[in-house]
């Protein structure tokens, strides 16, 4: 028959203490593999929160290569800009206003040499002019000179090729080639003036 | 209690920057944006809806349109394709130059027999320039082309993917989650009649058959004909028509709804979603039947 042990005679155990310990490896590693996916993660699909760029496209250079080539005459976009500068003179049709504007339709000035025809929006033009056998004395404000190469290309071509006219579309280069040669001329054309280029 | 200050900090941590990253930084972004040019062109996008579609978006949202139906179209991804419209004058050199490019055409007999064919299609703008070049080089006439596409688009709810300018005049915005009904986001393209919507509304089932939705019958006065019919008197089919002598007429309610359903179109090109306009006919087909319905729905006759 064994004793009982004597209990109270036990000297009390230690109050339970909370010591540092070393973090465990895999902690780290874990978390280092997790913060390098969220980085490739990121760097593939946050587009540095562009605000332009939505799914599926993932970065602004993926949405720009997306957008569609503009090459080739652009007669929506001339016919734009068209109807926001030109119309309110020369009419949505292209007809000209009686003792406003002369007519587009078939007009020697818009279907004839391109080097004539850009000088005329860039600078303007005043004085008497004939179009189509008919007499006018007026002014035009230089309306093209604040638009751009593209923009100004793109509304000749398409009043070259609008309303039954048909003649070649005017490139950008045209008429980037002709505002370099014209330099800084302040003054309008006069039709005078531009014989040469015809 | 002895860490008071550290969860003081920890907590403040959390809720400020949950605060920046949910409702400042947002607002930073989506606040700022203005109506933007359409791709090609100086048109801007978006317009402000016409005063009468204004007052529908209230009745749109106080009917709870948006809780059956949403205003955002997904899309997977965008393709380029090249459609090959003219073949010129030097067509055997054309139609080697379409069978190298289009794997698929390759067997047939004589690739352009029937223009326009697709002679590209693919994610890769190299490839596809490639491609234009190589036909506008022989004198063919080939229209490029930038597709989104995804399971929405080719089910006729929109023609790209929903972005935040198409609701820069709408406040507040109803994008709505659940699709009980199709996607709204693109209505007013497919359905381009307010007379169809009003019709809809007062009798869903007059107009597709099958319909979940449930009539508006109290957005619409029923009364008797007065010394001439209405103009504004809703053409119902016979089962639904009111009795001889009575006339079912919208009330302004109901054709401020139909006005804001109109011009729901978000079809712009815009930079953030390219596209071009194609000037192919809309889709008609099953475009508005609920998700998951579309084969058994037959396609709303669009009526005047």
């Amino acid at each position: 028959m064994s004793r009982e042990p004597d209990i109270t005679a036990l000297p009390e155990p230690a109050e339970p203490r909370a010591e540092n310990a070393p973090v465990p490896i895999w902690i780290f590693t874990v978390s280092f593999v997790a913060l390098f996916w969220a980085m490739l993660y990121f760097d593939q699909r946050g587009a540095w929160f562009n605000p332009q760029v939505y799914a599926p496209y993932k970065s602004l250079s993926h949405l720009q290569s997306f957008q569609p080539p503009t090459g080739g005459p652009n007669l929506e976009r001339g016919r734009s800009v068209y109807e926001n500068v030109c119309a309110l003179c020369h009419n949505t049709d292209g007809a000209g206003k009686p003792n406003q504007a002369p007519t587009f339709i078939g007009s020697e000035w818009v279907l004839g040499n391109p080097a004539r025809l850009i000088r005329i929006p860039i600078h303007g033009l005043t004085g008497p002019i004939t179009v189509k056998g008919e007499s006018w004395n007026l002014n035009m404000a230089a309306m093209g000179a604040a638009l751009s190469d593209e923009d100004l290309a793109a509304v000749l071509t398409y009043m070259r090729q609008s309303w039954g006219n048909k003649a070649s579309p005017i490139t950008e280069e045209q008429v980037k080639a002709v505002r370099a040669e014209t330099g800084n001329r302040s003054q309008p054309w006069t039709a005078d003036e531009l014989k040469p280029f015809e | 209690m002895n860490r008071g200050p550290l969860i003081f900090l920890a907590a403040f941590l959390a809720l400020s920057g949950s605060w920046y990253t949910y409702v400042v930084r947002p607002s930073m972004q989506l606040g700022r944006f203005q109506q933007t040019n359409m791709l090609g062109g100086s048109t801007l996008y978006p317009t402000a809806r016409p005063g009468l579609a204004q007052q529908g978006l209230e009745v749109y949202r106080a009917q709870g349109c948006a809780y059956c139906h949403s205003q955002q179209v997904g899309q997977e991804g965008t393709r380029f394709q090249l459609l090959l419209t003219e073949a010129g004058t030097n067509t055997a050199e054309v139609a080697t130059a379409v069978k190298k490019l289009a794997p698929q055409l390759a067997g047939t007999a004589d690739p352009l027999a029937s223009l326009p064919v697709a002679v590209y299609s693919g994610e890769r703008r190299y490839d596809f320039e490639a491609a234009s070049r190589t036909l506008n080089a022989l004198g063919a006439k080939a229209v490029p082309q930038v597709v989104p596409y995804g399971a929405d688009i080719a089910r006729g709810w929109g023609k790209r993917r929903t972005i935040a300018e198409d609701f820069l005049f709408d406040s507040p915005t109803l994008p709505g989650s659940q699709r009980v009904g199709p996607d709204l986001a693109s209505v007013g393209l497919r359905l381009p009649d307010p007379r169809w919507h009003l019709r809809h509304l007062y009798a869903p089932a007059s107009e597709v058959k099958g319909s979940k939705m449930p009539p508006y019958r109290y957005l619409f006065e029923t009364r008797r004909v007065a010394r001439a019919p209405s103009p504004d008197a809703l053409q119902l089919p016979r089962e639904y028509a009111p009795p001889a002598g009575y006339e079912v007429v919208p009330t302004p309610d109901a054709l401020a709804l139909a006005a804001y359903l109109v011009s729901l179109r978000a079809d712009a090109p815009l930079f953030s979603a390219p596209m071009t306009i194609t000037s192919t006919a809309a889709p008609t087909a099953d475009t508005n039947a609920p998700a998951g319905a579309t084969a058994t729905t037959p396609a709303p006759a669009i009526n005047q």
